[in-house]
């Protein structure tokens, strides 16, 4: 009994406040706190029994119970527990006390229930917009059940421009993206340059704000989120895809077929091993080293041909549904699959050494967009980057799901906190992969693919997953809801807690280092995306609002 | 009309430049994996350059979203005339799934004007090559499907009810049924 005694410190503490708590598994609990609660319960989490920060989530629940609902999600990775602290808020003028102040990590997900359903973090230390475009009117707020998933406001003035902070004395401003050559996404930082060093940044990114989580919540049912869920990224989709249906299976108490959950593990690691191999490619392009680029991506390809036989396609692979998955790996398949394996280990052995042997690679990278420890913990960075500053957490072992409990494996850690670090981490992980899907395929056992539903599932229920995609763990929360669809599905993807880590990474270093600062966390807009000032002289973060794209596309002329 | 400026304008090298304005990435690495050894598309002297300025042809992926409409039209505006702009995957041709969200304004050719479509979700890196060879006029467009007429087969054929065992050998007797 791990949620037990955690539980019992709460309630020791905040005994009154605390009107109902579930514990429905051993590795989740749910604690339900008043609202004038909820920043000391936080902090006590936080500060005194060392929670990981994993996300805050606002919903609307008025249809169901009048009010709306704000949950901060902490992961207790020793004890392997997820728990989640909820409160209800009135419907008029909802506001909750702003936990920023003591966990840097939650500042955007402070500001993106502020954006998306108009509940105010009160002394938020940086109350802008976040998510929401430069023109989108105040008071609008997309995510809340009375605004239909196609709706934009008639008084939508795309001409609005966004205020930049002026740069501290002796700067000069550097605009970077939103298309940047090393930027596959769009995303802008403006970079106060003295000489060559950087002073400071202004974020402004969530620029491939696609709505998702409205879609799902209006539009799609239970088995089409996953495929829309594969949509948030084009590279660690299938993370996404589990993500969700654990989350699923974990609210309606639903246990998938063994077999089912191995051909689960089995494709999250080869989208690790793709995953991987085209970010050491991607980043040796960005300091200039091509022919590991290319080399990489060679090695790569026959890892995307196994997965299109396997499930038809070469990225969106479609895998699960509720309680199980689509495709089944046959013999012949096991046997293709355990050939590109060996073929990959015998070509990446040479070009690990190759890596971890190069000079110039180490010359760029060591001692570059350095992290330690507390910064980790502040703004809850995790997976590689957590990983390579010598957090050793990792999902798989931590929050153990599909059949990863039923693997050994060594998580990879690093202790320098460099881009160096990074880059072995990743070197080194491939290697564990290929031995999971190799262990996988040896015990895989015989049986179904899919459970048998019968009926609806039931509403109301909460349910929380982490996976650890390639990039860190990503996390999904759910609340089960009527019409075959979810009320409320939240989506925390790596990147964005690693995202905000950046301006403290990139503080008083060169210029030229930026872009592979920014690549080492192998950073995927997509999956997080809104915008952000941050000053780092004063470490102080501000979130800028509209009429930026002007200002933006000016900029953009002048860059080359 | 397009496919032969396309012919004489672009027959030779072509200088591309990817745009992404909103995807999910999927599709801007298979752009990637067309430029990398499998696929290698520049023994067709296409090569990735990081600003419009350089570029005759856009490869835009993802949908529009209303932060990025006017980033991306300057973009377009930017590249120097003759250009193409190629609209990758599901997203950029139709604004795939998301196509009525209410950050999203829809497919690429509400802003900017689109020459080619390669659908998909996304395309496989086959597909792209396709699309790239039809437009430098190296392929014919698919227009409608296309009939083969089946030609006389020169080599006889295996028809097992005509074989016939001799001495422990099998013996063709009909060898000139086709």
């Amino acid at each position: 009994m791990t949620a037990q005694p955690i539980l019992d410190a709460i309630k020791q503490k905040f005994g009154t406040a605390i009107p109902r708590a579930d514990i429905p598994a051993n590795n989740r609990l749910f604690v339900f706190v008043e609202p004038p609660a909820l920043k000391p319960i936080c902090r006590f989490l936080f500060e005194e029994q060392r929670a990981r920060y994993v996300i805050g989530i606002g919903s609307d629940d008025r249809p169901f119970s009048g009010q709306f609902l704000v949950a901060h999600n902490f992961a207790f990775d020793p004890q392997r527990l997820l728990c989640s602290i909820l409160t209800r808020v009135g419907p008029e003028n909802p506001a909750v006390e702003s936990v920023a102040s003591v966990i840097p990590a939650a500042n955007w997900a402070e500001r993106e229930f502020q954006d998306l359903l108009g509940i105010q973090p009160r002394d938020h230390p940086y109350p802008k917009r976040l998510v929401l475009p430069d023109g989108w009117p105040d008071g609008v707020h997309p995510l809340r059940k009375d605004v239909p998933w196609n709706h934009c406001p008639p008084d939508y003035d795309e001409n609005r421009e966004f205020a930049f902070d002026e740069p501290p004395a002796g700067c000069l401003v550097v605009p970077f993206g939103p298309f940047h050559p090393t930027l596959d996404e769009p995303a802008h930082f403006r970079l106060y340059v003295e000489g060559e060093m950087v002073r400071g940044c202004e974020y402004r990114g969530f620029m491939a704000h696609r709505g998702i989580e409205k879609l799902a919540e209006s539009v799609l049912t239970y088995n089409e989120i996953p495929m829309a869920a594969e949509r948030i990224c084009g590279i660690c989709g299938c993370v996404h895809n589990v993500a969700y249906v654990q989350a699923v299976e974990q609210a309606a108490a639903l246990a998938p077929p063994p077999r089912a959950e191995y051909i689960r593990t089995v494709m999250l690691e080869i989208e690790r091993l793709h995953s991987h191999l085209l970010w050491v490619g991607l980043a040796c392009h960005i300091v200039g080293f091509d022919t590991l680029f290319m080399q990489s991506f060679r090695i790569r390809e026959p890892i995307m041909k196994a997965a299109e036989a396997i499930s038809g396609n070469r990225k969106t692979y479609a895998l699960c549904l509720v309680g199980g998955v689509r495709w089944e790996i046959t013999p012949e398949l096991k046997a293709q699959l355990r050939q590109v394996l060996d073929r990959l280990e015998t070509e990446w052995k040479p070009v690990a050494q190759a890596v971890l042997q190069d000079r110039n690679l180490q010359i760029r990278t060591r001692g570059i967009g350095v992290t330690d420890p507390e910064l980790v913990r502040n703004y809850g960075l995790i997976g590689p980057v957590a990983r390579a500053a010598g957090v050793d957490i990792d999902c798989r072992r931590d929050h153990p799901y599909a059949a990863y409990d039923r693997v050994d494996f060594q998580v990879i850690v690093a202790d320098e906190g460099d881009v160096w670090s990074r880059l072995v981490v990743r070197v080194k992980e491939v290697f564990e992969s290929i031995s999971i899907i190799q262990q996988c395929l040896d015990q895989m056992p015989n049986g179904p693919l899919q459970l048998s539903l019968e009926g609806e599932l039931p509403s109301g229920r909460f349910g929380l997953s982490s996976v650890e995609a390639p990039r860190g763990e990503s996390h999904h929360f759910v609340i089960t809801g009527e019409n075959n669809r979810p009320r409320r599905w939240r989506v925390r993807a790596p990147t964005y807690q690693n995202l905000q880590g950046i301006p403290a990474m990139i503080q008083d270093q060169q210029l030229a280092d930026m872009t592979i600062t920014l690549g080492s966390i192998d950073p995927c807009f997509s999956c997080t995306d809104r915008l952000e000032t941050i000053d780092l002289r004063s470490g102080q973060q501000r979130v800028f609002a509209p009429e930026e794209l002007v200002q933006l596309a000016r900029n953009f002329r002048k860059t080359p | 009309m397009l496919k032969e400026l396309c012919q004489k304008m672009f027959s030779r090298s072509l200088w591309v430049y990817h745009a992404n304005s909103g995807g999910c990435n999927g599709c801007d690495i298979e752009v990637l994996n067309v430029l990398t050894p499998f696929y290698d598309a520049e023994r067709f002297g296409i090569k990735l350059v990081g600003s419009p300025r350089h570029a005759d042809v856009m490869l835009c992926q993802g949908p529009v979203l209303r932060p990025t409409a006017q980033a991306l039209k300057r973009a377009y505006e930017a590249m120097p005339a003759p250009k193409l702009v190629f609209a990758i995957g599901s997203c950029a041709g139709g604004g795939g799934i998301w196509y009525d969200m209410y950050n999203v304004l829809g497919p690429i050719e509400k802003v900017i004007p689109v020459n080619f479509y390669i659908p998909g979700c996304p395309p496989r890196p086959e597909a792209i090559l396709f699309g790239i060879a039809v437009a430098t006029g190296r392929l014919d467009k698919k227009v409608a499907p296309v009939q083969f007429k089946q030609v006389e087969f020169p080599v006889p054929r295996y028809h097992p009810e005509d074989l016939r065992e001799e001495d422990g050998m099998v013996v063709y007797e009909k060898l000139e049924k086709v």
